[in-house]
């Protein structure tokens, strides 16, 4: 153990895997940019490089919004609200002062005479970025899914209103002129170039993972620890960042532009753009922007008719929009993720081709510890599902919840998980009364899986642990090796770079348990977990179980209807019906308990046993 | 509308390969770049009047050019309705060699191009764009052709004060240049001239219900003895009919917008609104001659007067390299920022003096009895026109 626990220590690698996986697709895609941007640069005219710097400035927005709505599913009208604002805010920072006092007679004076330079201003706004990010992502984020996407939309509106309604600071829906055009080829591509490493390594980060993994499943995340709120305002706020800097680019190439420049048309080309690409990667946005305008610039060429090879070409305006309309249709029916939603580049992750030490020091729980249910009761709509149930599970130790169909276990253990809020009474870990949350549970050592799997369908196999790992290790380095030491503990390390939508039912059902565990947990709740395994896959999971509660000493608490696996794990048994707790003791209590005979193979039943049972005794 | 839009570019797809053919036969030839929008939603604007521009080329080149000599070689590129394209095809047409640059009917795509033109000191023009703000934006070599708004208003405020209109309430929108601007022009000069402005009242574009700004006006302790807006449709249906609906009777003014198929087909509820135009053919006038020809020119009658101010702009042009004597730009621009009194079709157009937003004639007309009737033509006093 002590020789295994030496590799761990610094020697090991001067960056997790993920981020070198990240960094080089990153690096990868930044020098495609540079190469085409150098070639453009070297013999294209002055209008070609128009069209990089725009595709750069472009590509910059379309990833801003990859960052938010890629990683948490949310689509977002709003990036467009957000590049007007970085546009107007550079335009009044590096406006000369003396046309300001004429184009602007009216701008507030802490406003005005600032004549910025470019990055100067880019630095202001980038600030800016962030506390509107924090602003706007605050409110929004307490919705989810489509009424998200919905409030980003409405977004977009407030914000082209105040800017027409701002006459002062932007001239209103009048063109704002005068900005000085200090963005070139090299500045736009530069920042895209940041952009697009900011991108890819943001989907590694604790907030990138984290997001991920609540767009996939919400309640998967939170039992894993995961603050999803506070995880996809991180992606919303850099995501912003990204889409300002757009916008301040966009300012300063353009030169003259209105509120309008930056509404639904603006907003609608960078997600069509994304949508192409593939919205879950970076190197989706990157495609996306990089194919539409490709496209766009070739096409365009022949609009204009003349002789092509010999043949006479008509005038066809329009015949742009006609090609990226069949374009869009095309890959919306035929990769409906996008050209590369799926994945991004992995260069470096090849099978075979990495090799993740798992850290072989499991977590010992040496103090002893108790999750304790005081009084507590769940009522749904007069339904009691629970009613004034008192129960204690100690570490080191292995119960067993069994009941009738709708007896309120599944309701039990997800109060003890704090994933639903009690009606009455308290649950305490360690002494400490938590409110009912399930990431907080999670993070304060109760690790559940759920009776219906929900693993990270759309995440690798380690990406789902070490999503879980991130939680309570310090950094991604030892998550990782964290999350493949649970891996291998499930014999799932072969898998590990599987999307896990491609594991097995058994295969999945183990990667839960492993993505539990990762959170080093002093108790284990198990809903359900050899629900759907044969026999064989049963009794391996049964051995599992009863090592890891050995090795870890932690307290495991699982509900299941196979009895046999019951009675061959369990220490202790807790017996359920009605919301009631009938029966509590060893499985051979519980087995002769009268009650427990009655509930589960009715009452009369229950009475001739019993009476056979005494009849038996008293002729004993 | 489509079909009338698809006979009009065939038109104008035979015109440019009818121009192409000539010019290269020809020694001298000048390169007029013409980043328009042919598709989006600037295309409805900038179609009739690059027409027009397009008939008047095609008759210059006919007499061998413009000034008789500089064959006219036209490139248009699609701009798509989109600021950044426009200046990208803008760099395209530059790098082609154009000398002359035609602009998109909009401000802001115009003063893009404007920025990539006023360096190398190519005449830039735009086709029917009337934002003021647009010349001074750029600089020297960026000039309007169509009234702008405050030259309209200017006219539209100097008939009222001659009507002896006192009291204006002035109807605006934010939401657009136009809308925002125009009656704000139209106030200055009002009040200029001994007018007072008894109320303003905004709208929202597209807003259905005006139940709001009505009652302000009628709440008013100083009833307006007129209302100027330059509100279009949907609004200006929507707004005449509620305030006639509510028993107002002040009479409403407006601007070029209003002057369409819509707004005349109101009837007796428009009855007595004044609007303006660029032109009124009147019996005999040289506009008169010029719809005529243009549609035998391109088989429909003009749809509107940006047909007859883009073929100005080719007149425009010819006087210009007259002037200069040369196809160099610089002289050109020169020739043209110098124009005074230029005989055109719709009357006399004068740049010297200006902004480079021309002095032209405005036709002044009021709807009577479901008809627009004509008032008057008139070229606003540049010194009333109230700086942009």
């Amino acid at each position: 153990m002590a020789q295994v626990a030496m590799r761990e220590s610094p020697g090991r690698s001067f960056m997790p895997a993920a981020f070198r996986n990240a960094g080089a697709d990153a690096l990868c895609m930044v020098a495609v940019l540079l190469l085409a941007a150098l070639i453009i640069f070297l013999f294209g005219g002055a209008a070609m490089q128009r069209v990089v710097t725009y595709a750069a400035i472009m590509l910059t927005a379309v990833l801003g919004l990859q960052i938010f709505s890629g990683n948490s599913g949310i689509v977002s009208f709003g990036h467009a609200a957000f590049a007007g604002l970085g546009a107007y805010a550079t335009g009044i920072l590096t406006m000369p002062a003396a046309l300001q006092r004429t184009a602007l007679r009216d701008l507030p004076q802490f406003l005005a005479g600032y004549e910025l330079s470019f990055f100067a201003a880019l630095a202001m706004v980038l600030v800016l970025a962030i506390v509107i990010g924090l602003l706007t992502g605050t409110p929004l984020l307490r919705l989810t899914g489509s009424s998200a996407s919905i409030a980003t939309l409405a977004m977009l509106i407030i914000v082209y209103t105040l800017l027409v309604a701002g006459r002062e600071i932007t001239r209103g829906s009048q063109p704002f002129y005068g900005v000085p055009r200090e963005v070139g080829l090299w500045t736009a591509v530069g920042i895209a170039s940041v952009a697009l490493v900011a991108a890819r390594l943001f989907r590694e980060t604790a907030f990138g993972l984290a997001t991920r993994a609540a767009a996939n499943d919400e309640r998967g995340a939170a039992a894993v620890g995961v603050d999803q709120r506070t995880a996809r305002l991180a992606a919303w706020v850099v995501g912003t960042v990204a889409a300002m800097a757009a916008g301040a680019m966009m300012a300063q190439f353009l030169g003259a532009f209105s509120p309008r420049d930056f509404y639904f048309d603006f907003g609608f080309t960078l997600l069509a753009m994304l949508i192409v690409g593939g919205m879950n990667s970076s190197l989706g946005a990157f495609t996306g922007v990089v194919v539409t305008i490709a496209v766009i610039e070739i096409v365009r060429r022949f609009e204009g008719g003349g002789e092509m090879f010999g043949l006479h070409l008509p005038v066809l305006f329009g015949l742009t929009q006609g090609v990226l309309a069949i374009a869009m249709i095309l890959v919306i029916w035929r990769r409906p993720t996008g050209l590369f939603g799926e994945r991004e580049l992995n260069l470096l992750r090849r099978p075979g081709g990495r090799a993740i030490p798992a850290s072989a020091q499991p977590p010992l729980h040496v103090e002893h510890d108790r999750l304790a249910a005081d009084h507590l009761s769940r009522r749904y709509a007069g339904v009691v599902a629970v009613d004034d149930v008192t129960l204690a599970f100690d570490t080191d130790s292995i119960t067993g919840i069994i009941g009738p169909n709708g007896a309120g276990k599944t309701t039990l253990l997800n109060m003890l998980a704090g994933d639903v809020e009690p009606s009455a009474g308290t649950v305490s870990i360690g002494g400490a009364v938590r409110a009912a949350s399930a990431f907080r549970f999670a993070r304060s050592g109760v690790a559940r899986t759920f009776q219906n799997i929900r693993v990270f369908p759309a995440m690798t196999v380690l990406e789902n642990v070490v999503v879980a790992a991130r939680q309570v290790e310090p950094d991604l380095g030892q998550a990782e090796a964290a999350a493949m030491r649970e891996l291998s503990r499930m014999g799932l390390e072969k898998s590990a770079d599987q999307p896990a939508a491609r594991l097995a039912y058994g295969q999945r059902r183990r990667l839960e348990v492993a993505r539990a565990l990762a959170l080093k947990p002093r108790f284990l709740l198990l809903d359900e977990p050899a629900a759907g395994m044969n026999a064989v896959e049963t009794a391996e999971l049964v051995s599992i179980l009863s090592a890891v509660r050995t090795e870890r000493r932690i307290g495991v608490v699982l509900i299941e209807h196979d009895m046999r696996l019951v009675m061959n794990l369990c220490e202790r048994i807790v017996v359920i019906d009605h919301g009631r707790v009938i029966a509590d003791g060893t499985p051979a209590e519980v087995q002769n308990n009268p009650a427990v005979i009655a509930a589960y193979l009715g009452s009369r039943t229950a009475r001739a046993k019993t009476a056979s049972e005494t009849t038996a005794n008293e002729t004993a | 509308m489509p079909t009338l839009y698809r006979l009009h570019r065939a038109a104008l797809y035979a015109a440019v390969f009818g121009i192409a053919a000539v010019s290269t036969a020809s020694a001298e030839e000048i390169i007029i770049g013409a980043a328009t929008a042919q598709t989006g939603g600037l295309a409805p604007y900038d179609q009739p009047a690059l027409a027009g521009l397009r008939m008047a080329l095609d008759e210059l080149n006919a007499k061998g050019g413009l000034a008789g000599k500089y064959t006219v070689k036209l490139v248009i590129k699609d701009t798509r309705s989109d600021t950044a394209q426009t200046a990208t095809v803008a760099q395209e047409l530059i790098d082609a060699g154009a000398k002359i640059m035609i602009t998109p009917c909009d401000a802001d795509p115009s003063i893009s191009v404007g920025q990539l033109t006023q360096p190398l000191g190519i005449p830039t023009l735009t086709l029917c764009g009337s934002a003021p703000v647009l010349t001074a934006a750029v600089g020297d070599v960026m000039f309007g052709t169509y009234p702008a708004d405050n030259v309209q208003a200017t006219a539209v405020a100097d008939f009222a004060i001659a009507e002896g209109k006192k009291k204006v309430f002035l109807l605006t929108s934010p939401d657009s240049t136009y809308t925002a601007n125009l009656p704000e022009y139209f106030g200055k000069v009002f009040e200029k001239k001994s007018g007072a402005i008894a109320g303003r009242g905004t709208y929202t574009m597209g807003q259905p219900d005006f139940s709001a700004e009505i009652t302000n006006i009628k709440g008013l302790a100083d009833q307006p003895d007129l209302i100027m807006t330059a509100a279009y449709e949907p609004d200006f249906p929507a707004f005449i009919q509620q305030l006639r609906g509510a028993g107002v009777t002040i009479p409403v003014y407006g601007a070029d917008a209003i002057g369409t198929p819509t707004v005349k087909g109101l009837g007796k509820l428009v009855d007595g609104v004044v609007y303006t135009a660029a032109g009124y053919a009147e019996p005999g006038s040289k506009l008169e001659a010029f719809n005529a020809a243009f549609t035998k020119y391109a088989g429909h009658a003009p749809e509107s007067t940006y047909e007859v101010n883009g073929y100005e702009i080719g007149l425009i042009l010819d006087q210009a390299v007259k002037t200069a004597g040369s196809d160099d730009p610089k002289a050109i621009r020169d020739a043209i920022a110098g124009l005074k009194d230029f005989d055109g079709i719709t009357g006399k157009i004068t740049y010297a003096g200006t902004d480079r937003m021309p002095l032209r004639p405005v036709a002044l007309m009021r709807y009577e009895g479901g008809e627009g009737k004509y008032i008057q033509t008139m070229i606003p006093d540049a010194a009333d026109v109230p700086a942009p």
